[in-house]
């Protein structure tokens, strides 16, 4: 709760902060100082910026509302809850798919330090680290979209709704392999180091050698013992990692042309649209909050130390 | 009878630095129902032979050679498929630490059960039920809840009763105790001792305990191996060890403990500190913090010879058995020179 | 005759155990220390022994005030040091020092061996920097170092001579008192008995005071004058070390007595550990009664459960918290339960 006041209000302080006129351009171009004002007016810009917040909890209290755009006077409610799935696909997409990849890098690098897969997987680790996503973007798109045709270059396709000609489950996963390879690169190459670097520690606690000494076969001792903790950290930076991303995976909206948050939060900040920022803010805070209660119960589950406390 | 042979074991590592020779040429042996004590301090060697004998070491960087007789074939030399089927079943290990030594994700009971059901071909009831007849023989209270939790809900003490009943669950020949007291309270120590003798009364097993405390190889060791920088200064009965003691390095041992049973005015003291194992000094080792050095200790390696009248006790030592006579009462006086 | 040069009255250290996020509230406490009372007098050796949970880490590191005592009074020299401030306390610090257990921790890594020798120096602004580089290597030649290994990191030197290193830092500015904080438990047992020698010659040469506090009874017995048996945050028991060793009143000393193993084999095999049941307890919740009561095998149930031993004086300077201290000693586990069943039996 503290944290949610705390958060939108920082953002109406920065918007207010910034040299800005939002009248003048929800007016739009050739409008007349009166047009201006009555504009203002309308949109309540001309009264003190604590009663426009006032306004604006009172809003999202009692009517669960986020208010209209600025720009286009759509509800921000609307806006919010059309881009957010397709941030949302992207996202848990993407998460899936960098898990899919990191994991088996990480685990066998760990297992056989040293030797060509892991040196392989190095050299992946630094090249998704160090390639900024908009330039994996570009190249992929180029590349794989553009030269190879094997997926579309931009565009979103409905996953429910298929409309106009392209539409349905396939097509979606279709245009969503570049965008998820795009943002998944980054994070895989990043968790492919911390797996590699956990697992190879658990491999040398006292317990994995307790239970060698047992007489188990490797293969037990690592689906049994070591996993299972060396992926206990993982779980927590996973939960804060997709928070993070759900803000605004804005990078790889941009270059694909996926209407989500990110992009839209884009164009809202050069319009200074600010009940669509505003209500991009406080969904974005709503999701990290609850995904780190969903991480902080993950816990308990997977780690029993936990759970009794 | 004996129940393992161990002669010339050698391990070394390969690291970054160069080849660390851990254990250089050790020989001992364990009979049925009876106690080994290996003593010495860090770095001796004394955890790397236990492992050595396990096959536990990282293969990846470890040499080993010499034998390790195990009812009469050289554990060695076997295949690691034949060595896990010995792990744990007849031959089992405990170790220093209960704390960090049992999966804190598992039940003790799931922990304990995997030890049965991977040598015995059981079905989960039943390796359960075994589970808690060890759990009670090793003095767990109310066994049968505690066999649903978890390592961390257990004290220091009680979570090395576990780690026992999980290394005797299969009535092993023969267990490897490496330093298995020394986390734990003096008075904790006491009953985990007590636990051990009495459970070596009933199964006739024979243990390796290594230790760095000479006054638990005195309570339950029926011989003893002094190790010092890989190699084994001296070895006998615990009797012969404490009592005639033919070795510099253990006189400084002994001489340099605090001891309720005597009153010292100052301690022996040993010079120096262990030598590195990347470029042990050349002859005997113990030679640079040596009291009684001579030239030949500085280039002849001492071999491990019987003393005269005593041939069960075996010594490393260049220095003559007279002079040896001598400061043994010296030791005994508590007069023994200061090695400074 | 010695002054009393450190006065402990009813001293206690309580540790809040707090629940809740926003509002914390108070659930429980740990008791580590809860009320004990001693002297130390100039120029003797205090040990205190105890197991994990006993308090006596607690009970150092409030004698140095790096804690605020519950309740109780400190006095040392003469002056109460209970709660003073920190500027208050500083003067006083130069007096009061204390070695600790882990060589390697204990010393930061940074810093060369002669800024650390030297720190306490330059604190209390003790001498021109000519002065106090030549102290330092008085000092470390005092404890068996060399004196040009000034310029070196501790990384560069051994366990044991590390802890010489904080043996030194420790006598930088003439202290009267030095807290000895299990100093030789984290040592090999060759290289124990070079700082135990050490720390016995410096007591002799400057007429310090040490309060050595450590697990292992045979070092305590080595080093101290008297000793001092902690449990769970009480004192069990208090004598002159030989009166202690020889003839123990409460059955906790009796059993660490006769479960510290003896280098002896002979002497070990006629022995017969009076071995405890149970383990260690938690200082959060302790037992009611006598707080040893659960683990002792002189326990009579609705006294020991119920009422709390005060200290009973056995002659002089002798103290024990038991309402059925040991007749005599030695005695077996068995001898303890058939003593106590006797005095039952004749009423």
């Amino acid at each position: 709760m503290v944290l949610f006041l705390a958060v939108t209000v920082v953002t109406y302080v920065i918007f207010y902060v910034t040299p800005s006129d939002p009248a003048r351009l929800a007016a739009g171009q050739g409008a007349t100082p009166e047009d201006v004002q009555r504009v203002a007016e309308r949109l309540h810009l001309d009264e003190p910026v604590w009663e426009q917040y006032g306004r604006f909890l009172w809003q999202l209290v009692g009517e669960q509302s986020l208010g209209e755009s600025f720009v286009n006077r759509q509800d921000v409610n609307d806006i919010v809850l059309r881009a957010a799935p397709v941030t949302g696909a992207l996202v848990f997409g993407g998460a899936i798919f960098w898990l899919t990849l990191s994991i088996p890098i990480g685990i066998i690098s760990a297992l056989r330090p040293r030797s060509l897969i892991d040196r392989a997987g190095m050299v992946f680790v630094l090249i998704g680290l160090s390639a900024h996503p908009v330039w994996i973007g570009l190249i992929f798109a180029y590349f794989i979209g553009y030269k190879l045709e094997l997926t579309p270059i931009t565009g979103y396709a409905d996953f429910f709704n298929p409309s106009q000609e392209h539409g349905g489950p396939v097509q979606w996963a279709y245009h969503m392999i570049l965008p998820w390879s795009t943002f998944a690169i980054l994070f895989a190459a990043l968790y492919v180091r911390l797996i590699r670097a956990n697992v190879m520690e658990t491999m040398n606690e006292d317990f994995v050698r307790t239970a060698r000494a047992k007489g188990a076969p490797e293969s037990q001792v690592i689906r049994s013992h070591v996993l299972r903790n060396s992926m206990l950290p993982i779980v927590t930076i996973l939960g804060m990692d997709i928070a993070l991303a759900l803000g605004g995976a804005i990078f790889t909206e941009s270059i694909y042309s996926l209407p989500g948050l990110g992009r839209q939060v884009l164009q809202s900040y050069e319009n200074f649209d600010l009940p669509v920022i505003q209500g991009i803010v406080v969904f974005s805070t709503l999701c990290i909050i609850v995904f780190n209660l969903i991480v902080d119960l993950l816990y308990a589950v997977v780690d029993p130390r936990i759970r009794l406390t | 009878m004996a129940v393992l042979e161990v002669s010339d074991l050698r391990t070394s590592f390969r690291t970054d630095d160069g080849v660390v020779k851990a254990v250089d040429g050790v020989s001992f042996s364990v009979e049925r129902g009876k106690t080994l004590g290996i003593v010495g301090e860090s770095g001796c060697g004394k955890s790397v032979t236990c492992l050595s004998i396990m096959g536990l070491n990282n293969r990846q960087n470890t040499i080993s050679s010499g034998e390790a007789r195990f009812n009469g074939e050289n554990l060695l030399e076997m295949s690691s498929r034949k060595l896990r089927t010995l792990r744990g079943n007849e031959i089992a290990m405990i170790f220093q630490d209960p704390m960090t030594s049992l999966n804190p994700v598992h039940t003790i009971g799931r922990q304990l059960v995997e030890a049965v059901m991977l040598h015995r071909d059981v079905t989960k009831r039943d390796a359960r039920l075994r589970a808690l007849e060890l759990l009670k023989a090793v003095g767990i209270p109310r066994a049968d809840r505690r066999i649903d939790d978890y390592p961390h809900q257990f004290s220091g003490g009680m979570r090395q009763r576990v780690m026992i009943a999980m290394a005797l669950i299969n009535e092993p020949d023969l267990l490897l105790a490496d330093e298995p007291t020394t986390a734990l309270d003096v008075t904790t120590q006491a009953q985990i001792l007590s636990l051990m003798t009495s459970l070596q009364e009933e199964f006739e097993t024979a243990i390796i305990m290594i230790t760095h405390d000479l006054g638990v190889v005195a309570e339950i060791a029926d011989d003893v191996v002094v190790m010092y920088a890989g190699k084994v200064a001296e070895e006998g009965t615990v009797d012969e060890i404490f009592t005639r003691p033919y070795h510099p390095y253990t006189w400084g041992l002994l001489g340099s403990l605090p001891r309720l049973d005597a009153d010292l005015d100052r301690l022996v003291q040993i010079q120096g500190s262990p030598p590195s194992l990347l470029n042990p000094p050349r002859g005997c080792r113990f030679h640079p913090r040596c009291p009684y050095v001579m030239n030949v200790c500085r280039s002849v390696v001492p071999e491990l010879l019987p003393v005269s009248h005593s041939p069960q006790h075996l010594q490393a030592c260049h220095l003559d058995e007279e002079t040896k006579d001598q400061e043994v009462q010296k030791l005994l006086e508590g007069t023994l020179a200061e090695a400074s | 005759m010695s002054e009393d040069l450190l006065v402990v009255d009813d001293l206690a250290m309580h540790f809040p155990v707090t629940r809740g996020i926003v509002f914390q509230k108070q659930v429980a406490s740990v008791k580590a220390v809860d009320g004990i009372s001693f002297t130390v007098k100039q120029g003797e050796t205090l040990g205190v022994v105890g197991e994990s949970g006993c308090g006596k880490s607690t009970m150092a590191r409030c004698l140095m005030r790096l804690l605020d005592p519950t309740s109780g009074r400190i006095t040392f020299a003469g002056r109460d040091i209970t709660h003073l401030t920190r500027t208050e306390m500083r003067p006083i610090r130069r007096e009061l020092m204390m070695i600790f257990q882990d060589p390697y921790a204990s010393l930061n890594q940074r810093k060369r061996v002669g800024f650390i020798v030297a720190e306490a120096l330059q604190v209390h602004k003790i001498g021109t920097p000519a002065e106090v580089k030549r102290r330092v290597q008085e000092l470390l030649d005092v404890v068996g170092l060399n004196p040009e290994h000034y310029n070196r990191f501790p990384h560069e030197f051994s366990g044991g001579q590390r802890q010489r290193i904080g043996v030194a830092r420790a006598l930088a500015v003439n202290p009267k008192l030095i807290v000895c904080d299990e100093p030789v438990s984290a040592l090999d047992v060759s290289v124990q008995a070079q700082i135990l020698n050490l720390l016995k010659d410096l007591q002799r040469d400057f007429g310090l005071t040490y309060v050595f506090i450590a697990h292992d009874l045979n070092v305590v017995r080595h080093i101290s004058d008297r000793v001092l048996v902690m449990y769970l945050g009480k004192i069990a028991e208090i004598a002159e070390r030989d009166l202690l060793y020889a003839q123990p009143k409460h059955p906790y000393t009796g059993a660490l007595l006769s479960a510290v193993p003896i280098p002896n084999p002979e002497l070990g095999r006629l022995r017969r550990a009076i071995v405890l049941e149970g383990d260690v307890p938690n200082p959060i919740d302790p037992p009611e009664g006598c707080r040893f009561h659960p683990r002792c095998p002189r326990f009579r149930p609705g006294h020991c459960d119920v009422e709390e031993p005060q200290l009973r004086a056995f002659g002089a300077g002798h103290g024990a918290a038991c309402h059925y201290p040991l007749e005599r000693w030695p005695m077996s586990g068995e001898e303890i339960r058939r003593a106590d069943e006797e005095a039952v039996a004749a009423g």
